[in-house]
């Protein structure tokens, strides 16, 4: 019984960590058609944040759930201003720009802060179940998750910027015709999805090692997540999260981490050649 | 703040383009053993992401070379330090390697950290007949006459620290490591020791390196019930396991013993709550209190400065390792190659901040002090010394007198 309950724990923990690190990416790759390579460091810049004013004397959880959104969102919202709106629309050149972004980012802030940092310890405590013990901030992961998947639905599909950002994502002449500035959509949504990255990192930091070139080990599974998804950035990559989280966790539990890890590439590889437009093409209705 | 213009940035880069131009000939002029100097290549991981490990032995490689000029260099000659950076990429490793032999004619490179970046030095440096001296914590094994070893191959750390562990933790041992060669060879070792002990091994797994949840490890080790952990896990996303595995309470209830923490200064980025009670077997760290460790740590203090890295037994080769080649360049009376190799052949002695270490004719690998320590509180606390371990031999396989010409990595039959 415990050992289903733990199975069960590690396989929520998969799913979760998966629509963390994903979610910014999906407003930025799925909706606005970036190829965010920075995005591992935008989690990494989230992480140090949180880290650095915990360090600072600053509650962890303002820390982690304030600040690192907040700073990763100005740094993004800066990125896109001087340097992404150049290029909107032009794959290549955005892919080459955000790569040096990201060198860039693991550059400064090793020559800032060097490679070793001291970081902080995970909150909560643990929890005891039968033979097993089990860490409280890992179900809390689990269900801010759960929370945010929820708050980013209601935020996109029932507010009014929600509804302006999708529409200027599908047509942007004809948003503009209604008296909307594309550009200003386009900022503020690269913000957000800057911002959820960076909330990743602070939700993250006290799970994982804090260095400089954190973010490599994130992105190539944000992207997985993501491109699997499908073009219903919500659906979609909670969708694929919900498929390769678990698929993960078990082969890796009854066989070995590296075939667990083989099986999610084999899965989304398989995935994508049933359905090469995504999860989300096979639902109906899309967010 | 430098005003860069276009035009700066045409003349340096023309100047750049000259000196690369020129360089060639310059460094013909200063071939070994004619100029005032001769040259001596680092080839350390300065940037990317394995720079923790390569920037302080850097430091301290910097330092040894900086000491040998202060007291009047070598034989008579002043040592320039050559410093390629490896970038964590293992391509630029042979390509630096035939340019340290080729170009820059150095008579002996340090480096090469990483067992992937070592094994695409050393047959260069073979090639080229530079002695290659190794300068980190490695899997063990290494038998070459060329490979001068001055750190401990993990034979040195693992039989110290797991006959300790099974005498005094319990019999039942899980092995976690990262999916790579020299985790996997200490996976090797840690069965052959639980054998040796009449231990038993639980569980081994092992976790490609961009792995940062370990929620199934966790499990996994909690169902086999192990009485110690025998972890192997290497860089920083593998320090989320430390994190992990406190996070779930299990750092008071199940030990964790190592040949690897700390090593990237993990005890220093995670916390105590995270660290405390850890226990690893290193040749060296900071804290070992002797006159001469007091005195090296303070030289170091100068020359590197007060936010000079954190010296750990990884570290320590960059330091050791000019030094006890230098120890056998005197032996030998000349920078010629052939009358290194002959000097070899005999023991090498060279006592330093880590105490009496013996490079052993035989393996080419170091005799040396053996520590094991616990972590308590960000700091090492030493539990137990075993002096003078020696390099395993592989029952006689790696004797470099009788068979010079071995270059193969022995691993122990299980």
């Amino acid at each position: 019984m415990d050992q289903v309950l733990v199975t069960a724990i590690a396989i929520a923990t998969g799913i979760a960590t998966l629509v963390l690190i994903s979610l910014g990416l999906a407003v930025i790759f799925g909706m606005m058609r970036i190829i965010n390579f920075a995005h591992g460091e935008f989690i990494m810049l989230g992480a140090y944040a949180t880290v650095l004013s915990t360090n600072a004397g600053m509650n962890l959880w303002i820390a982690m759930l304030v600040i690192a959104p907040a700073f990763v969102a100005l740094v993004g919202l800066g990125c896109e201003r001087l340097l992404i709106r150049r290029y909107y629309g032009n794959l290549t050149t955005t892919m080459l720009l955000t790569w040096g972004l990201s060198l860039f980012l693991v550059g400064s802030v090793t020559a800032l802060f060097g490679n070793t940092t001291r970081g902080i310890a995970a909150p909560l405590g643990s929890v005891t179940f039968g033979n097993y013990s089990v860490s409280v901030y890992q179900l809390f992961l689990i269900a801010f998750a759960a929370l945010l998947v929820l708050g980013a639905a209601l935020f996109l599909t029932r507010t009014r910027f929600g509804l302006i950002a999708r529409g200027t994502m599908q047509n942007p002449a004809m948003a503009s015709t209604l008296g909307i500035d594309p550009g200003r959509v386009y900022a503020a949504t690269f913000a957000v999805g800057a911002g959820l990255s960076g909330l990743a990192g602070g939700l993250l930091a006290p799970v994982s090692g804090v260095l400089p070139n954190m973010g490599a080990s994130y992105v190539a599974k944000a992207f997985v997540t993501v491109i699997a998804g499908g073009s219903s950035v919500l659906v979609g990559t909670t969708g694929a999260a919900f498929m390769f989280g678990p698929i993960e966790a078990i082969v890796s539990l009854i066989s070995t981490p590296v075939i667990g890890q083989a099986s999610l590439l084999a899965a989304a590889i398989l995935l994508l050649r049933l359905m090469p437009m995504g999860l989300s093409a096979g639902f109906r209705r899309s967010t | 703040m430098m005003n860069i213009s276009r035009r700066n940035l045409i003349k340096t880069g023309a100047v750049g383009v000259l000196a690369a131009g020129v360089s060639p000939m310059l460094s013909a002029t200063s071939v070994f053993a004619q100029g005032e100097t001769v040259a001596v290549g680092s080839l350390h991981d300065l940037t990317g992401g394995t720079d923790v490990y390569g920037v302080p032995s850097h430091a301290c490689m910097k330092m040894a070379i900086a000491e040998i000029n202060a007291a009047g260099g070598l034989l008579g000659k002043q040592i320039e330090l050559k410093t390629y950076d490896g970038q964590s990429d293992i391509k630029k490793f042979p390509q630096y390697a035939q340019q340290a032999a080729l170009q820059d004619k150095v008579v002996m490179l340090q480096g090469a950290i990483t067992g992937a970046s070592r094994e695409a030095t050393r047959p260069v440096l073979r090639r080229y007949k530079v002695p290659f001296v190794y300068g980190t914590i490695y899997e063990g094994g290494l038998c070459e006459t060329n490979a001068i070893s001055v750190n401990t191959g993990s034979d040195q750390q693992a039989i110290p620290l797991l006959d300790w562990s099974f005498k005094n933790l319990g019999k039942k041992v899980f092995y976690i490591g990262a999916d790579y060669n020299a985790p996997r060879n200490i996976g090797i070792w840690t069965n052959h020791l639980a054998n040796q002990n009449g231990g038993t091994v639980v569980g081994e797994e092992y976790y490609p390196l961009d792995v940062t949840d370990f929620s199934t490890a966790i499990a996994k080790i909690q169902a086999a019930k192990p009485d110690y952990v025998h972890s192997c896990l290497v860089g920083g996303p593998h320090m989320a396991f430390y994190r992990q595995w406190a996070a779930a309470g299990m750092l008071k209830k199940i030990p964790i013993v190592s040949v690897v923490f700390g090593g990237g200064n993990e005890h220093m980025v995670l916390t105590p709550e995270e660290t405390d009670g850890i226990i690893v077997a290193y040749n060296y760290f900071e804290e070992i209190d002797t006159p001469a460790n007091r005195d090296f740590l303070a030289r170091a203090d100068k020359t590197m400065g007060a936010s000079r890295p954190y010296i750990n037994g990884i570290a320590i080769g960059g330091y050791t390792g000019p030094m006890i080649w230098a120890e056998a360049v005197k032996r030998a009376g000349s920078f010629d190659y052939a009358a290194l190799m002959d000097a070899l052949k005999t023991d090498i002695e060279w006592a330093g901040p880590s105490g009496k270490m013996v490079l052993e004719a035989k393996t080419r690998s170091t005799i040396q002090d053996m520590h094991i320590m616990q972590v308590e509180n960000r700091k090492w606390k030493l539990l137990e010394t075993q002096s003078q371990v020696r390099p395993f031999d592989f029952g006689g396989a790696c004797d470099l007198l009788a068979n010079p010409r071995n270059t193969e990595i022995l691993v122990p039959k299980v």
